[in-house]
C-alpha cells in the first residue's frame, strides 16, 4: 500500500511537469481557433455564396472526422511531400508539438464557429432593426450590438467546447508530445501500474475542468450582470 | 492512388469493425444514458448523487485516458484472477473491441444522461395530465404520450452523441483495435505513402458521419411532420 502511495506521489509530481505543456496546447490552439472561428463566422454570415460555401465545407470536414485522424494526417501525412518539407512551415510541422497545435486549432475553429453562429442567430432581430433605425452603419451594428449580445449567448456552449479542447490536448500524447497524458503513459509503460497513474491523472484533469467551469461561470455572471438588475434574461 | 491498390480489402474489413463498434456502443450508450437519467430523476438521494458523480467524472476526463485505464486495468484484474487458477499465465487481456466499446459508451452515455433527462423534463406536464384525465393508465400515458414527445426533443442532441461515438472509435486503435486508423498505420509502414492512407481514413469517417447526419435529419423531419401541417 505504501508502495503505491509513494508511486502515486512520485508520478503526480512528474506528470505535473507536463501541466505546462497541456495548458500551452490548450491556450494557444484555443486562441488561434477563436480567430479562425471568427473568420469562418464572418464568411458564413456574409450572405455571399462564394464565401459561405468554402466555410461550410471546411466546417463539415473538420467536424465529421475524428481529431486523432486529423492529427495523424498532419503529423505523418504531410511530410510525405517535398514542397511541405521545403516550405517555411516545416519548422512547425516537423515536431509533434507544432502539429498538435495546428491540428487542434483547425479543429476547434470549426466547432467554435458553429457555436458563435448559434449565438449570432439567437440575437433578437428587433435590436438590429432598432440600431439601423438609429442610423448605425452595418459595421457599427456588428460591433456594438451583435458582438456583445452574441458573445454572452454563446458563452455557455463555448465553455463546453473549451473543456472538450482540454480533453483533446491529451491526444497530442500519441505523436510524442510530453503533455500530462504523454508523461503518464511513459510511466505506465515503465512501471505497469495503470490504476494508480491513470486514475490520478484523471483526477488532475477533473480539477482542471472544474476550474475552467468556474472561470467561465464567473465571466458569464459578469457579462450578464445588467440582465439581473433589469430582471430580463 | 496505386499505392492503395492492395489495401482496399483491409480498409473494407476495418470499416466493418468501425460499424460493429458503433452498433454495440450505441446500445450500451442508450442503456447507460437511460440508467443515468432515471437515477437523476428518481427521488432517491443516493441515486441522484451517484448519477451526477458519473456525469461529472466522464465530462472532465479525456476519452483516451478512460480507454487506456479500462483496457490495462481490466487486463491486470483478469491476469491476477487467472493466475489464481493457473500460475503459468503471464498476461490476459479483454479484447480491445470490448474494452474500447465499453469505454466510449460509458463516456458518451454520461452526455446522453443529460439529454434524456432534459427530454423527460421537456414534455409538457399538461399533456400527461390530460392523458390521465382521459382515463389512460400510467403505463399507457407513458407509451402513447411521453415517449412520442420525448424522442423528438432528444433527437438532435442524440444525433451529436452518435457522431461522437463514431469519432471516438478512432481512439480505440490506440489499444490495438483493428480499425481503419490501425490499418492506415500498417499500410504506411509498407508503402511509405502516409498521406493517402490517412486521408482515406478521414474519408471513411466522413462517410460514416454523413450517413448518420442524414439519417437523423430524416428522423427529425418524420418526427416533426405534424408541426408542418399545422402551419
Amino acid at each position: 500500500m505504501t508502495e503505491s502511495v509513494a508511486l502515486i506521489f512520485d508520478s503526480v509530481l512528474k506528470m505535473l511537469v507536463g501541466l505546462g505543456m497541456t495548458l500551452q496546447l490548450l491556450i494557444i490552439s484555443s486562441g488561434l481557433g477563436l480567430i479562425l472561428a471568427v473568420i469562418l463566422l464572418l464568411m458564413r454570415i456574409s450572405g455571399k455564396w462564394y464565401l459561405n460555401l468554402p466555410a461550410q465545407i471546411y466546417i463539415y470536414i473538420f467536424r465529421g472526422t475524428p481529431i486523432l485522424v486529423q492529427i495523424f494526417i498532419i503529423y505523418y501525412g504531410l511530410p510525405q511531400f517535398e514542397f511541405i518539407r521545403d516550405s517555411i512551415f516545416w519548422p512547425i510541422l516537423r515536431e509533434g508539438y507544432g502539429c498538435a497545435i495546428v491540428a487542434l486549432f483547425l479543429n476547434s475553429g470549426a466547432y467554435t464557429s458553429e457555436i458563435l453562429r448559434g449565438g449570432v442567430l439567437a440575437v433578437d432581430q428587433g435590436l438590429l432593426e432598432a440600431a439601423s433605425a438609429l442610423g448605425m452603419s452595418k459595421p457599427q451594428r456588428f460591433l456594438y450590438i451583435l458582438t456583445p449580445i452574441a458573445t454572452r449567448i454563446s458563452l455557455p456552449a463555448y465553455s463546453n467546447e473549451f473543456i472538450s479542447m482540454l480533453k483533446s490536448t491529451s491526444l497530442a500524447s500519441t505523436i510524442t508530445v510530453a503533455d500530462m497524458t504523454g508523461i503518464g503513459r511513459t510511466i505506465v509503460a515503465q512501471t505497469f501500474a495503470p490504476y494508480e497513474i491513470f486514475l490520478s491523472l484523471a483526477i488532475i484533469y477533473m480539477i482542471l475542468t472544474f476550474f475552467i467551469q468556474r472561470s467561465f461561470g464567473w465571466i458569464e455572471n459578469r457579462l450578464s450582470r445588467y440582465t439581473k438588475k433589469l430582471g430580463i434574461s | 492512388m496505386e499505392a492503395i491498390a492492395g489495401w482496399w480489402d483491409d480498409y473494407f474489413w476495418a470499416s466493418i469493425v468501425v460499424f460493429k463498434v458503433f452498433i454495440a456502443s450505441l446500445l450500451f450508450m442508450v442503456l447507460f444514458g437511460l440508467i443515468g437519467a432515471m437515477a437523476k430523476l428518481s427521488n432517491n438521494r443516493i441515486a441522484q448523487k451517484l448519477a451526477s458523480a458519473y456525469t461529472i467524472v466522464f465530462r472532465g476526463t479525456p476519452e483516451i485516458l478512460v480507454i487506456l485505464l479500462l483496457y490495462f486495468g481490466s487486463a491486470i484484474a483478469l491476469t491476477s484472477i487467472a493466475q489464481v487458477f493457473n500460475p503459468d499465465i503471464k498476461f490476459l487481456d479483454v479484447p480491445p473491441f470490448w474494452a474500447g466499446t465499453f469505454a466510449i459508451s460509458v463516456i458518451v452515455g454520461s452526455y446522453a444522461t443529460e439529454t434524456f433527462r432534459g427530454a423527460f423534463l421537456g414534455v409538457d406536464p399538461g399533456h400527461v395530465e390530460a392523458a390521465r384525465a382521459l382515463g389512460l393508465s400510467d403505463f399507457q400515458s407513458f407509451i402513447h404520450v411521453r415517449i412520442p414527445e420525448m424522442w423528438r426533443i432528444a433527437l438532435p442532441p442524440f444525433g451529436n452523441h452518435m457522431l461522437s461515438l463514431v469519432k471516438d472509435t478512432a481512439l480505440i486503435s490506440i489499444i490495438g483495435l483493428n480499425e481503419t486508423l490501425f490499418v492506415a498505420k500498417q499500410a504506411t509502414s509498407f508503402t511509405g505513402k502516409p498521406f493517402v492512407m490517412y486521408i482515406l481514413v478521414g474519408c471513411i469517417y466522413l462517410a460514416f458521419s454523413t450517413v448518420i447526419t442524414l439519417t437523423v435529419m430524416g428522423f427529425e423531419k418524420f418526427g416533426n411532420r405534424h408541426l408542418k401541417e399545422a402551419l
